[in-house]
């Protein structure tokens, strides 16, 4: 009779078998869609602009000041590193998209610059970040 | 002999509960470190330095940014709010033109942005940046 019981209790275990397959499928979709976004390091005042899409691909994120310097991966950095920056990001997540967050205030021609330095590393597909009106 | 066999085998089941351990802490990770803000951005097209496509100047409207933040197109100085109907009417003329941007260095980003995107406004299917030395 003891053992019966015993037996018994063993058996009514809760079925975990539907919660792994939700916890899965829940991991699979965040692996899927994480993308890992490196800061810039700081938040410049983006141009409005009417035009402007959703960078799917923007990954790689380079950030000018009001007073023209560069900002990349929360860190201050010259317009020469700016090639080689690029290139390590890239060769980190190759299918990424450069978007320049230029500061309204920052100079067109370290804009223009910057653009320069990302075409030479070798990536085509750049786009101006900006603010929906 | 065989009995005590078939009994051990039926409680020989997986051990699960390290794997849905493993499992649980993926899925914080990567739900914490999801981030689903995408930059908005204007796509540029910035020709390279080296084999330069002469364009004919026929085909060109150009639209030229002074250091003071001055916009003119064809050469007339026009205001802001202008530059959308300034760049409608010459595509009217010319409609295969694209619409070349030459910029002062010295030139806040925040016109080259505005100018950018008020031509995509106008239709101009290609437009590009250079810069003023």
């Amino acid at each position: 009779m003891l053992r019966k019981k015993r037996r018994e209790e063993e058996e009514s275990e809760i079925n975990i078998t539907p919660m792994m397959d939700i916890v899965f499928i829940m991991l699979i979709f965040f692996i899927v869609t994480t993308s890992f976004i490196k800061e810039t390091g700081i938040n410049p005042n983006r141009p409005e602009a009417e035009t402007a899409i959703r960078a799917e691909q923007g990954n790689i994120l380079i950030a000018i000041s009001p007073s023209d310097q560069i900002w990349m991966n929360k860190r201050p950095i010259e317009l020469e590193a700016v090639k080689f920056m690029i290139e390590a990001a890239h060769a980190e997540n190759p299918e990424s998209s450069v978007v320049i967050v230029a500061d309204e205030l920052a100079s067109t021609g370290l804009v223009l610059d910057v653009m320069d330095q990302i075409r030479s590393s070798g990536i085509s597909k750049i786009s101006l970040s900006a603010r929906k009106k | 002999m065989k009995r005590k066999y078939k009994r051990k085998k039926d409680e020989s089941e997986i051990n699960i509960t390290p794997l849905l351990d493993i499992v649980f802490i993926m899925l914080i990770f990567f739900i914490v470190t999801t981030s689903f803000v995408k930059e908005i951005s204007l796509d540029v097209n910035r020709p390279t330095k080296s084999p330069v496509k002469e364009q004919k100047r026929s085909e060109v409207i150009s639209v030229r940014i002074s250091a003071e933040g001055q916009i003119f197109v064809q050469e007339r100085l026009v205001d802001i709010a202008a530059v959308r109907a300034n760049i409608e009417a010459n595509l009217a003329i010319k409609p295969s033109a694209s619409v070349v941007i030459v910029s002062d260095r010295d030139a806040a980003a925040g016109f080259l942005v505005k100018v950018i995107d008020q031509s995509r406004l106008a239709g101009a299917k290609n437009v590009s940046l250079a810069a003023q030395k």
